[in-house]
């Protein structure tokens, strides 16, 4: 038992160095907490904030007078958000971002080096069509982009923004996942790829809140529901939840979330979804 | 939306392509095929219980087809370079029922090509066994090699479901219809404690969501779908040097004559399950 548990040890030891010794940086010591002070302005950065659930977001963090960087593919294209920017001139930026485009996160990342980042907020999604994920009629090519930007880019985004998140006073990194990325949850055979991807990310923001637990930052994902935007068009309207309460739900989970309750799947009722 | 669309096509498609085959005409499914050189089975196949196994050269599908072959089951054997599978090569020689194919499991158009080449055979288990780790470096936070995990799923998750989609056909023709994909606990996320893998990791959450649609797709066809892990297993799969450092490292005879037991025991209650090696759930 004693030789069993010695090698337990060494072989926790040895993946634990392996996994972490990539980080740089000392580990965060309670005594080295930095006062933030009462004047201390957060920040967001969101990407997809066009429309639907991102644009919602910059608007109530804007409306708590939050600084929000907010990001989207097509700025030029953005008039609702360019609307709400002007309105806050103060508080919100839009930068050009394709998720899939790693050098333009590390662009911005680059950029924004000195600005520390309260929320990072994984928000741009794509479902990949139904019909592009039928058995027997699947695209594969849909299967990849639909990784790309649903579970790659938030990892390349968490991975280029740590340190902004590291300097920041609430240092969280949220994802908005899907209660359809449930395995445990599906009870219905649909969009293959759209859930695999989001099991996929709840993997990938299991491991990073692991990984970065001792360093003060919390990592979670949460869901909006089933809500009134163009990504859940054709659906019926009575059984879509409006706009504006899908995301003041979400950021009262992201208020509440904590190192302790860190790497959890957040209902937007405030419950724990299961993998 | 309606969850039997692709359902009901492929079974369109299906009637099509045997409706054809019987008039002689070519069936858009068997065009590749010919295409790709790969010639039809001769005819008249013998009925016999037949596994399909995908990287079946070396560690857990080398032992998968040498264990099947001896319970005198019929091996279709695939792997990426036959040419260097001496192993199986001799397990080949010694047995007319175990039949050597090259598939890569990322070429979608040779998978469609062997399905073709095999219309004619029930499968009754469809063992997607070929994996690959990504190596750690290339998956350690602040380094992660993004072309890697596209690799990794590309493997992982793709390659199941192509297969899947491919021989569903064959495996709903057979006796046991069984589509059976090693997982990995590794691939739990309600059970990971220690940062580490996360392309391995999250290419095997993404295949069990994957497998559990599909059980919830077919099983009204009668097709059982699961997913077995082996355990850490003392293959090429973990490099020597952690080998040595996981306490009760199993053998690939023991892994595989645990997964063995678990296919055995899928029916129709349990499809869409995660079985352990000892027989429990593993947690998504």
């Amino acid at each position: 038992m004693t030789v069993l548990s010695t090698r337990a040890r060494a072989v926790a030891g040895l993946l634990i160095g392996y996994a972490l010794g990539s980080l740089t940086g000392p580990v965060l010591a309670a005594d080295d907490t930095v006062d933030f002070g009462a004047d201390y302005v957060p920040t967001v950065f969101i990407t997809g904030a066009n429309r639907g659930l991102g644009l919602e977001f910059v608007k109530q963090y804007a409306d708590r007078g939050w600084n929000v960087i907010a990001t989207s593919r097509r700025p030029e294209a953005a008039e609702q958000l360019q609307a709400i920017a002007s309105r806050h001139k103060d508080l919100v930026t839009i930068e050009q971002l394709d998720v899939t485009d790693n050098d333009r996160i590390a662009f911005l990342a680059e950029k924004y080096t000195d600005t520390p980042i309260d929320v990072l907020l994984n928000n741009a999604g794509i479902s990949g069509g139904n019909a592009n994920q039928l058995l027997g009629k699947m695209k594969f090519d849909v299967f990849e982009e639909v990784l790309r930007v649903n579970t790659i880019a938030p990892m390349k985004i968490s991975e280029e923004f740590l340190e902004n998140v590291k300097a920041s006073r609430d240092k969280k990194i949220i994802t908005v996942s899907s209660s359809e990325g449930s395995i445990a949850g599906a009870t219905m055979p649909r969009l293959y790829f759209y859930r695999s991807s989001k099991a996929a990310v709840n993997m990938l923001m299991k491991n990073l809140a692991l990984q970065v637990k001792r360093r003060g930052v919390s990592v979670a994902m949460v869901n909006p529901g089933p809500t009134d935007t163009d990504f859940m068009a054709g659906l019926p309207k009575k059984m879509l939840r409006p706009t504006e309460d899908a995301v003041s739900d979400m950021i009262r989970n992201i208020d509440g979330l904590t190192v302790e309750t860190t790497g959890s799947f957040f209902q937007y009722d405030g419950t724990i979804i299961p993998w | 939306m309606d969850k039997d669309q692709g359902l009901e096509l492929g079974r369109r498609e299906f009637i099509a392509s045997v409706a054809g085959f019987a008039a002689g005409v070519v069936a858009s499914s068997a065009a590749p095929a010919a295409a790709a050189g790969l010639d039809p089975l001769p005819a008249p196949i013998e009925k016999k219980t037949t596994v399909l196994i995908t990287g079946a050269n070396r560690g857990l599908g080398f032992e998968f087809a040498r264990r099947y072959a001896e319970r005198g089951w019929r091996v279709i054997a695939t792997c990426r370079r036959p040419s260097g599978a001496d192993a199986l090569n001799e397990l080949a020689a010694q047995s007319a029922d175990v039949l050597v194919e090259q598939l890569d499991v990322v070429d979608h158009q040779r998978i469609d090509d062997l399905a073709a080449r095999y219309r004619n055979m029930p499968i009754d288990v469809l063992l997607n066994n070929a994996g690959i780790g990504g190596g750690a470096e290339n998956q350690l936070f602040g380094r992660l090699n993004y072309d890697v995990y596209r690799q990794v799923m590309d493997v992982n998750a793709s390659g199941p479901i192509k297969m899947a989609e491919a021989f569903s056909k064959h495996v709903k023709a057979s006796d046991l219809k069984k589509i059976i994909t090693v997982s990995s606990s590794q691939g739990s996320i309600s059970k990971v404690n220690l940062p580490m893998l996360y392309w391995y990791r999250s290419s095997k959450s993404a295949v069990n969501m994957l497998m559990v649609n599909l059980a919830l797709q077919v099983r009204r066809r009668g097709i059982i779908v699961g997913l077995v892990t082996p355990g850490a297993t003392a293959t090429d799969f973990i490099a020597p040097r952690f080998r040595k450092a996981i306490p009760n490292i199993r053998e690939p005879a023991v892994a595989v004559a645990d997964m063995m037991r678990n296919i055995d025991r899928f029916t129709l209650e349990n499809t869409g399950t995660f079985l352990n090696y000892d027989g429990g759930i593993v947690p998504w």
